[in-house]
């Protein structure tokens, strides 16, 4: 008996938290990276990281939803606390956050990634 | 026969994310676990995960076919300045996020609740 082998590859579901954790640390220094907390452009900030981030999850082309969400906050001694729940299938979904931060904020940027039934 | 149109279409709305029920879910959550209190370093982690938890299982109840993702910031005010953005990408028409900014005289609370169709 011959096998016979489509050839096809097998699209991987699977969500690489250590690869978009890279990327989004890159979105993050070109945005701000070098720069001081400044209230008139913090706006345009974060707005340009998350856009920046989304656009290179959806280019990989995976059957995923995403939602990215970044917070900056000026370093002034205020206590800062973050949590996030997820209700999902923890076999194919997943999330990843970055913290980054300079002489003058800090950058949390988290990304929620939730798998598409095909 | 213009009754039966009605619950049809009631029903309809009611299966998608409805962001008044999340808001008065997520309201209730963050007054019955901060209140009045003012920030307390050791606590706040506290505060956080039982807000997320609570406003987790209520959604839950609710019985709709939807994975959540919850996310909370709790931050003391001292007059340094935050900024917070998500971007997201999803199906618009049945998926949906609801974001509720809380104070009280010394902290500022913010919870968004992301919800996706299944």
């Amino acid at each position: 008996m011959e096998e016979f082998n489509s050839g096809e590859e097998i699209l991987q579901v699977v969500f690489n938290p250590d690869e978009i954790s890279v990327s989004v640390k890159e979105c993050v220094e070109g945005v701000i990276g070098g720069t001081d907390y400044n209230q008139s452009k913090v706006n345009q900030w974060t707005a340009s990281i998350v856009e920046h981030s989304l656009t290179h999850l959806v280019k990989q082309g995976r059957p995923f939803k995403y939602i990215v969400n970044c917070t900056i906050m000026q370093k002034s001694g205020a206590g800062l606390h973050t949590a996030n729940s997820c209700y999902w299938d923890t076999a194919t979904d997943g999330s990843c956050t970055v913290r980054w931060e300079n002489r003058t904020m800090y950058c949390v940027v988290s990304v929620f990634a939730v798998a598409v039934a095909l | 026969m213009l009754l039966e149109r009605e619950i049809t279409s009631w029903k309809r709305h009611k299966a998608g994310f409805v962001v008044e029920d999340v808001s008065t879910i997520i309201k209730e959550s963050v007054e019955a676990t901060i209140g009045g209190n003012a920030y307390q370093h050791n606590r706040v982690n506290q505060w956080t995960t039982s807000i997320v938890e609570q406003c987790l299982s209520q959604l839950s109840k609710l019985g709709k076919p939807f994975k959540y993702i919850i996310t909370c910031v709790i931050m003391q005010k001292n007059g340094a300045g935050m900024q917070t953005a998500s971007t997201c990408f999803w199906d618009n028409s049945t998926d949906g996020s609801c974001t509720v900014r809380w104070e009280n005289k010394f902290v500022y609370c913010i919870v968004s609740v992301f919800g996706l169709a299944i």
